[in-house]
């Protein structure tokens, strides 16, 4: 059925608004912005409920269970005796029946965390490192790049070694050797946050420009 | 109910990673996919009772007549309006669609764009507290690389584009690895830690 309205109209309207409310932040916090941000919040809610409700509990929970109620209960027995015990968390009697379903979120959670941690992370960028002293890419190329490359690396993960010993008076003391790589490792900190702020920046100023250009693209099309 | 929790995330945990480990035993895999289908299912419905919660939070919040109320009773309209709309519709129609271009993607691409003046504020904010080393390298690099990234009127600055390339693809690079690496290492030790039960954020101390 085709809806009463201009559908693209109603979308830039509403949009227009919303930007306005949010943009008005600029000039301190307000009423407006508030408004919005509380609007969104329970928008955002309901929209990840029902996301949550149509792509996995209704597929996979649901409708097992009423196409071929014998076979899918022995498939959905165990998350369905977790998902009760989640519900028994909104009662603050009952809430610790839901610790169980929790570890087991958590347990699988943590398994899932070392190996993207591994496989993920640590392997690709350890071999990034050793790649930039590849032999074909040159020799001014690894002796330059290569090294700023491995130094970056090495001196970060420095700066962050918190290991220390006891001075004669009991407070804690890195060793003097790891102070100074430490401080050099600041360096390159400070270029990588640099580098970063500069892309975020950009990234919102180009949002900012969406923003506005959108406004002056729905007065247009009025 | 602490110890068998605890059992639960270490077994759950084990036998999930025996799955990574040992993709080549088929039952290992199988098993490793249902404990994650599972999760799946009990996040999902987490996601629901979480959603719930917010909802409780805030009605108490309308009951006690506490400052503020009005915004909760606006977020409990639209939480419970548009969960119903998605429940009525699916997250794919036309009125969802509406929801999403009209209202959530609007929201998030402003807050966004605020940031662009609350980030430009907090650079500013940095040197007049704490001129030292490393806020310095900061700002210059973040100058630097906005100076080389940006098309200025006159045209590019050729050195400074270079520069900015460099200390993009090589400086940036290798703190940035070390940065990663760091967050690796933790994310590793952590998820061990839960494994070994040392750890137990489900409340199982």
């Amino acid at each position: 059925m085709p809806l009463p309205f201009d559908l693209d109209l109603f979308a830039g309207l509403a949009s227009l608004i919303f930007t306005l409310m949010i943009l008005s932040y600029v000039i301190g916090d307000n009423f407006l912005f508030k408004l919005a941000l509380y609007i969104f919040t329970g928008a955002s809610a309901g929209y990840i409920a029902s996301v949550a409700w149509w792509q996995v509990l209704l597929p996979k929970l649901v409708l097992p269970l009423v196409s071929n109620p014998v076979q899918g209960l022995t498939l959905v027995f165990v998350p369905l005796i977790g998902i009760l015990l989640i519900v028994m968390k909104l009662s603050p009697r009952l809430a610790g029946a839901g610790r169980l379903p929790m570890a087991f979120i958590v347990g699988a959670g943590a398994a899932v965390t070392i190996a993207g941690a591994l496989s993920g992370t640590l392997f690709p960028q350890v071999m990034g490192t050793i790649n930039a002293f590849d032999a074909s890419r040159g020799f001014l190329n690894v002796m330059i790049n290569g090294v700023a490359v491995l130094l970056g690396t090495v001196l970060t993960l420095i700066y962050f070694h918190f290991g220390a010993y006891a001075k004669p008076d009991g407070s804690p003391r890195r060793l003097r050797v790891i102070e100074w790589l430490a401080w050099l490792g600041r360096f390159f900190i400070g270029v990588t946050l640099g580098t970063i702020f500069a892309g975020v920046y950009s990234s919102a100023l180009t949002a900012l420009i969406e923003r506005i250009t959108s406004i002056i693209n729905l007065f247009g099309n009025l | 109910m602490r110890i068998l929790a605890a059992v639960i995330a270490i077994a759950a945990g084990l036998l999930v990673l025996a799955g990574y480990f040992f993709p080549e035993i088929s039952v290992l895999v199988t098993i490793q996919t249902l404990l994650l289908n599972w999760a799946l299912l009990m996040l999902a419905a987490a996601t629901l009772v979480g959603a719930l919660n917010l909802a409780a939070v805030h009605t108490n919040k309308i009951r006690r007549r506490e400052k503020g109320n009005l915004y909760s009773a606006v977020l409990l309209v639209f939480l419970f309006g548009v969960f119903m709309l998605g429940l009525i519709f699916k997250p794919g129609h036309e009125v969802m669609r509406l929801l999403l271009n009209g209202l959530l993607l609007p929201v998030e691409a402003s807050l966004m764009a605020v940031l662009a003046v609350t980030l430009l504020y907090a650079g500013v904010r940095l040197l007049r507290r704490r001129a030292d080393f490393t806020s310095l390298i900061f700002v210059a690099t973040a100058a630097l690389i906005l100076l080389g990234s940006a098309t200025l009127p006159f045209g590019n600055i050729p050195v400074v584009t270079s520069i900015s390339l460099w200390v993009k693809q090589v400086l940036a690079v290798g703190g940035a690895r070390g940065i990663l690496i760091g967050v690796a290492l933790g994310s590793l030790l952590t998820g061990l830690r839960v494994l070994f039960g040392a750890d137990r954020p489900y409340g199982g101390n």
